[in-house]
């Protein structure tokens, strides 16, 4: 099966998080706890970059307008790096991208989103 | 492909094994021709299927299992999903809130949406206490034209 792996990268302005494999009712916990980590340190705007996922489904939705909804108490959003049409596909018919999450096809608009 | 052929696969109830049951379809979509797009479809409602199976239908047990059942024929790709698990009532199956404010469970509401969307057709039949098969279609590719035969 495919490895599965989260990465917190708190180098730049925002804090990424960048997530390898398949996003499903098994891994969807690990993306959670990163999101926790990096949600109580402080960060209303954080970028989750989806590049490299080959699969993502309801959980994986769950658990980003869980995170979604934590950091719209102080104002936040979520930047999601989403370029393959496959997983784009599942954000559209979630509708879930019309509340404070945003797409963007690479990291530099996403962060450069946080300025506009 | 002969009339039809019948592929089963059963699981353990268990989060871990959701990926072993998409593994398995898309070899069966593989097989049947469906594009990349239409296989990543059927993966996706099949293990959307299996995750609602596994959040909801054992909750005190953790022996529960998942049997798929795969039929292939020409005209359609027909899969069905079960468990002899705690059932629901079929007229009312969205009990859990859609908007992630349960945690990470978004429930049953969103994944009948993607199997709803992503296949041709699906229905739902459970009895509380007896389980639940949802089956769902997807209509085979249109077949490509073959090179007629010529003698050499």
């Amino acid at each position: 099966m495919i490895d599965f792996s989260v990465e917190i990268d708190k180098q730049g302005p925002l804090p990424i998080i960048r997530v390898k494999g398949e996003i499903d009712v098994y891994t969807c916990t690990q993306l959670n706890t990163s999101f926790q980590e990096v949600i109580q340190a402080g960060a209303k705007d954080i970028v989750l970059n989806l590049e490299n996922i080959q699969y993502i489904d309801s959980t994986g939705l769950g658990t980003i307008a869980h995170a979604a909804r934590e950091v719209q108490q102080s104002d936040g959003k979520i930047l999601v790096v989403c370029p393959k049409p496959q997983v784009r596909k599942i954000f559209e018919i979630s509708g879930l991208t019309s509340k404070n999450i945003t797409l963007f096809d690479d990291e530099p608009r996403a962060l450069g989103a946080k300025n506009a | 492909m002969p009339e039809h052929h019948i592929v089963k696969v059963e699981i353990p109830a268990l989060s871990e094994y959701v990926a072993v049951i998409r593994l398995a379809i898309s070899g069966v979509a593989t097989r049947m021709h469906f594009n990349i797009e239409e296989i990543e479809d059927i993966k996706i409602a099949v293990s959307e299927a299996c995750t609602n199976v596994v959040q909801h239908a054992y909750p005190n047990q953790t022996d529960g299992k998942i049997n798929l059942v795969a039929t292939l024929s020409d005209e359609k790709l027909d899969i069905a999903i079960s468990d002899s698990g705690k059932g629901f009532d079929a007229k009312n199956p969205v009990s859990d809130k859609q908007d992630g404010s349960n945690g990470v469970n978004f429930g049953l509401g969103l994944g009948l949406t993607f199997i709803r969307s992503l296949m041709d057709s699906s229905e739902i039949i459970s009895e509380p206490n007896k389980g639940t098969t949802i089956r769902m279609t997807k209509n085979a590719p249109e077949k490509k034209v073959e090179e007629p035969l010529t003698n050499s």
